[in-house]
């Protein structure tokens, strides 16, 4: 069975990235080269493959506070802020 | 407009409900809100870099506790998934919640007939009492709040990572009132559970409603427009009243209604276009693998249900049942835990339990008090209305009593005494007051046998004179009829 | 001698007795790394003065105390940058410290330096790092391995005592095996990856890499055992990893699985890797063949699941908090595009395109959730193995370390360097890589020990005793 035919930028964009035309058709070889590989998986029988049952959760939390992080170790990694706010550009849908 | 019989309205409702927890879903920071900004953050909740997730025990515990209240099923394992997409108030650019494996699924909030807008609790339709399904309840961490100026957003992330349910109801509703009183119930179970505050003007909970029109007996639904911005129960029904005639006006011309999300304008009294929804969301949802299935049937669900409160109906049951009270004043008294406290400790030691509800739910409401904290103990209303059913005092006299028990606290008892105002029920000292009335009145008494029954009014009337209104006014009636021979 | 050939274990009786201080350690190996550290690049961070503050202030008397560490440059240490070798952490300093780091500090341990890795840790051979590629110290025209390759390189070539790094696929022991030394990926679960920046979460594991076996040993106790913060630790106590350190391998049942001698395997790696099958024969184990038939789909499973969870773990990357934001967006979809697309390397965008793609609405079940159930195969596999056998002996790589750019532009090619190291990480058991001989052209050639879960103190145990039979580890790369 042949990969699918898949839109490189499309999917880049899905993810935030913006390829170069030659990104674009470099990954667009690559990827579908990959994903023929990949296809080797549809022969295989899996039909009957047991779940795993999940061990007891031994390590939920229990809720009691634990120390924060100061102001300044928050801020200081922020490329931006201002009033002890992290400043992004504008927000548009 | 439409004649409104043709066009029925499909609503369900998406509720997202902060968890009341000491600290956030996935780590130790406080869950508290209105703080300095950005000052309840550490690396898992600001997803710094190689941080990880420990899920908050007391937050699964209470969402099962909401799922056994509401008749879910619980999962005996549920999982937690990524729901992947990009924004700045998510730290991550991924939400973990759950996907395939919620922890809890089905159940259903009947609505309380009181919780529809006053003026339609008497109709037909708050009286239906129906029962709206859910879909599924479960567990995420909120996102951080962000402000937006005029060229630039602003974040302040201490939110990111509450404890947060989401509620998933079918489509079952029909009306704005119907899912007015969704809220109100939901939120009422929600609070005598102690789940959360499901404030909406906080935004403790927040609400997102699908709604379309379709012609009666229509089996398919009409395309669906989605509605956010809704900050109160009461603009929920707003916004559902004005979309629903929107969407019948455009159908009866024969326009097609868009798939969108629209924005409700509280101001505007009206919806407005935010997005289309040409391209559906891709999350790309896929079990986190940070984190271990959840077990919830090695015990965490035998200690939920250790917490499940006496709910609203069971108590508006038991308060009609045992108490008397009518239907209105159990739910007045369901709608406030403390109240209802107040009342039954009120109630505890009386037979009157109806006419205590009287005093506690108009004149002592009316002095807007805080039960908890009240001066004033239950016991003395209890007190106070076996007084008035045993004859002691008479209403105007109760209500003199009252007054000066809000003003200085004590037992009716004592109060009745201290303001002189027991009844005279002594026959003797009564009897002479009746001789002295005839003595007084020849010509009522003379009216009275001449067959002018009401005469005898005058009579009375000068003896609650004479006794400063302490006379037992029944007693009176029966010495007088006898004395005047009839 | 130089410090800078002892072993951790013989170097800690030493700063026991005060016959030596870690300060004489800490400088024998900055004048080592002065001498080859222009060659192999090992290291992305060095602060001389404050290893050696470190090392000034440290306490012999602790576990480890004053014994130098290099850290993988992918782990969170308080006050120091955390790259990943990528642009996209420009500026970042850690205001935390992994667990991992939390627990050699606290047995006195004394931080070195930061190494270099490809970019996020995806590759296998250090070429894909924005910070310079590092050199095999055995031969500077190839590749050192990878991920871990700067790890693997100082530890290798001598300019690193110990090192940590991180497996996802094989990035411990492929490159330590490629620069002969000793790496170890514990059983998913031992170590706390808290703090470790995630690559694959499900698969992700920290381990040492060391000159000895013993040194392995030593730091897997130093690191092992639950941590509260990472929800996928195991409950279970650390036990001593080498309760008797002269052991025999008598009696050991050791499997050869027959899918990892494969047609078009180097010989002379194949050819040792039996002799080392028949020294353990002859020193009273037996050899069983056994059979891990979804080996051939490891690799395509590992790319479709590692992918996807990159594509989630490498979204945070986004210029809003901390690290590089590109200059002057218009508005927060540009600063995304911008920054992700400016900031990540071709390898890292490759593979977070893979992941979307595989995750991506009408395909997840094709791929995402067809590798997880085969991934319960090639499980299912090792267990059934396991009820034959104590240990599995397979070569780590199929051949010893290649050219420099040889690969980078075939990154399918690339892939199948893990070929032998990534179903181990798939099925969550551990796996040990040492040294059992070199080819003709002197490059060093890996022996790997698979234990089942949890079996660690067997394959150290069995890694020991054939380490003491041999003087592979003795070797030292050309000056
Ligand atoms: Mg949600
Ligand atoms: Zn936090």
């Amino acid at each position: 069975m042949s990969a699918p035919q898949i839109n490189i930028s499309d999917v880049a964009s899905l993810a935030r990235l913006t390829l170069t035309p030659e990104e674009t058709a470099k990954f667009s070889s690559q990827i579908g080269q990959i994903l023929s590989h990949m296809d080797s998986l549809k022969q295989i029988e899996t039909g009957n493959v047991p779940e795993v049952t999940p061990p007891a959760q031994p390590n939920l939390r229990k809720d009691e506070p634990t120390p924060s992080l100061s102001l300044q170790a928050v801020l200081s990694n922020a490329p931006a802020q201002a009033n002890d706010l992290i400043v992004v550009p504008k927000i548009v849908e | 407009m439409s004649s409104p019989s043709k066009w029925e309205a499909v609503i369900g409702l998406e509720v997202h409900v902060q968890v009341r927890t000491r600290t956030k879903m996935f780590c130790g920071c406080v869950n508290q809100y209105g703080d300095a900004q950005n000052t309840h953050l550490c690396p898992v909740c600001l997803g710094l870099p190689g941080s990880l997730p420990v899920p908050n025990e007391e937050a699964i515990r209470k969402t099962i506790l909401s799922g056994l209240m509401l008749g879910c099923q619980i999962a005996p394992v549920a999982r937690f998934d990524r729901k992947n997409y990009f924004y700045p108030d998510m730290p991550k650019n991924y939400q973990i919640s759950q996907y395939d494996d919620p922890l809890c699924a089905g159940g259903g909030v009947t609505l309380d007939p009181f919780l529809f807008p006053k003026e339609i609790q008497e109709t037909d339709e708050a009286k239906a009492g129906r029962k709206i399904r859910l879909v599924r309840i479960h567990l995420e961490e909120d996102v951080a709040k962000s402000f937006h100026f005029e060229d630039r957003s602003a974040i302040d992330f201490n939110r990111a990572g509450t404890p947060l349910m989401e509620i998933v109801s079918e489509a079952d509703l029909r009306t704005p009132g119907e899912a007015f009183s969704f809220l109100g119930s939901l939120r009422q179970i929600l609070l005598a559970g102690n789940v959360s505050d499901a404030d909406m003007e906080k935004g403790q909970m927040r609400c997102d409603v699908n709604v379309s029109v379709r012609p009666f007996g229509q089996k398919e639904y009409g395309t669906k427009v989605e509605l956010k911005n809704l900050n109160s129960i009461s603009g929920v029904r707003r916004a559902l009243t004005y979309e629903i005639a929107r969407q019948i006006a455009a159908c009866e011309k024969g326009e097609a209604i868009a798939h969108e999300t629209r924005r409700w304008d509280d101001e505007a009294g009206a919806t407005f276009t935010m997005r289309t929804k040409e391209k559906a969301h891709d999350y790309r949802y896929f079990p986190e693998p940070d984190l271990l299935p959840v077990r919830t049937d090695q015990g965490l669900t035998d200690s939920a249900r250790a917490l499940v409160p006496e709910l609203p109906s069971e108590l508006q049951t038991r308060l009609t049942r045992d108490f008397g009270v009518t239907p209105y004043q159990a739910s007045v008294l369901t709608a406030d835990r403390i109240l209802c406290g107040y009342y039954e400790k009120a109630a505890a030691g009386t037979p009157n339990k109806a006419l205590v509800a009287n005093w506690i739910l108009n004149d002592f409401l009316s002095t807007q008090p805080d039960p908890s904290t009240t001066p004033v103990r239950p016991e003395f209303f209890g007190e106070l209305a076996d007084l008035v059913a045993g004859g002691a005092i008479n209403s105007a006299q109760a209500k003199k009593v009252f007054t000066e028990l809000m003003a200085n606290p004590s037992s009716p008892k004592e109060i009745v005494k201290k303001l002189g105002l027991e009844q005279i029920s002594d026959s003797s000292a009564l009897a002479a007051y009746c001789d002295e009335a005839i003595a007084a009145n020849p010509r009522s008494v003379e009216d009275y046998q001449a067959g002018k029954m009401n005469a005898i009014n005058a009579l009375k009337g000068f003896v609650m004179k004479k006794s400063q209104g302490k006379a037992n006014p029944v007693q009176v009636d029966e010495i007088l009829k006898q004395k005047l021979g009839s | 001698m130089s410090l800078t050939h002892e072993s951790i274990a013989t170097l800690r009786r030493r700063l026991a007795s005060k016959e030596i201080h870690s300060r004489d350690i800490v400088r024998d190996l900055l004048q080592q790394i002065e001498a080859r550290e222009k060659t192999i690049h090992a290291y992305t961070h060095l602060d001389r003065e404050a290893a050696l503050a470190a090392a000034e202030k440290s306490d012999s008397s602790l576990a480890l105390g004053g014994i130098p560490i290099a850290i993988k440059d992918n782990l969170n240490v308080l006050g120091d940058p955390c790259t990943c070798a990528s642009k996209i952490l420009e500026g970042y300093k850690a205001p935390y410290d992994a667990t991992a780091i939390a627990r050699l500090r606290q047995a006195g341990a004394v931080f070195l330096g930061r190494t270099n890795m490809d970019e996020f840790a995806m590759g296998s051979s250090t070429e894909n790092s924005a910070l310079g590629i590092t050199r095999n110290p055995w031969d500077s025209t190839r590749i050192p391995g990878g991920s871990s390759g700067g790890s693997a390189a100082a530890v290798g070539g001598r300019i690193a005592l110990a090192a940590l790094g991180s497996d996802t696929g094989g990035s411990i022991r492929q490159p330590a095996a490629l620069c002969g030394c000793v790496g170890l990926k514990p059983t998913y679960g031992r170590i706390s990856r808290y703090g470790l920046v995630a690559f694959a979460s499900s698969l992700d594991q920290i381990g040492p890499l060391t000159r000895t076996v013993e040194d392995s040993a030593i730091l897997l106790s130093a690191l092992a055992g639950h941590d509260p913060r990472d929800n996928t630790t195991d409950l279970r106590k650390p036990e001593s990893f080498l309760s008797k350190p002269d052991g025999s391998v008598k009696g050991l049942r050791v499997g050869i699985p027959k899918e990892y001698f494969i047609p078009g395997m180097d010989a002379e790696t194949e050819a040792a890797v039996r002799q080392s099958a028949d020294w353990f024969k002859k020193n009273g184990a037996t050899l069983v063949d056994v059979s891990l038939p979804h080996t051939p789909s490891a690799i395509a499973v590992y790319y479709i699941l590692a992918t996807a969870e990159a594509s989630a773990n490498l979204a945070r990357f986004d210029g809003v908090r901390y690290g590089r934001r590109a200059t002057d967006p218009r508005d927060v979809l540009d600063l995304y595009h911008r920054t992700r697309s400016e900031g990540f390397g071709p390898e890292v965008k490759r593979r977070i395109i893979l992941g979307t793609f595989v995750l991506s609405a009408g395909y997840t079940d094709a791929y995402y959730r067809k590798a997880q159930k085969v991934r319960g195969l090639i499980r299912q596999d090792f267990e059934k193995a396991f009820a034959s056998c104590d240990l599995l002996l397979t070569p780590t790589s199929p051949e010893p370390a290649f050219k420099l750019g040889e690969r980078t532009q075939d990154p399918l090619k690339m892939y199948l360097a893990d070929a032998f190291t990534i179903s181990v990480n798939l099925a969550g058991n551990p796996a040990l890589s040492l040294p059992c001989g070199f080819t003709q052209a002197n490059l060093p050639i890996g022996l790997q020990l698979i234990g089942p879960r949890f079996g660690e103190e067997k394959i150290l145990q069995a890694a020991h005793a054939y380490e003491q039979s041999h003087d592979w580890h003795q070797r030292l790369p050309p000056a």
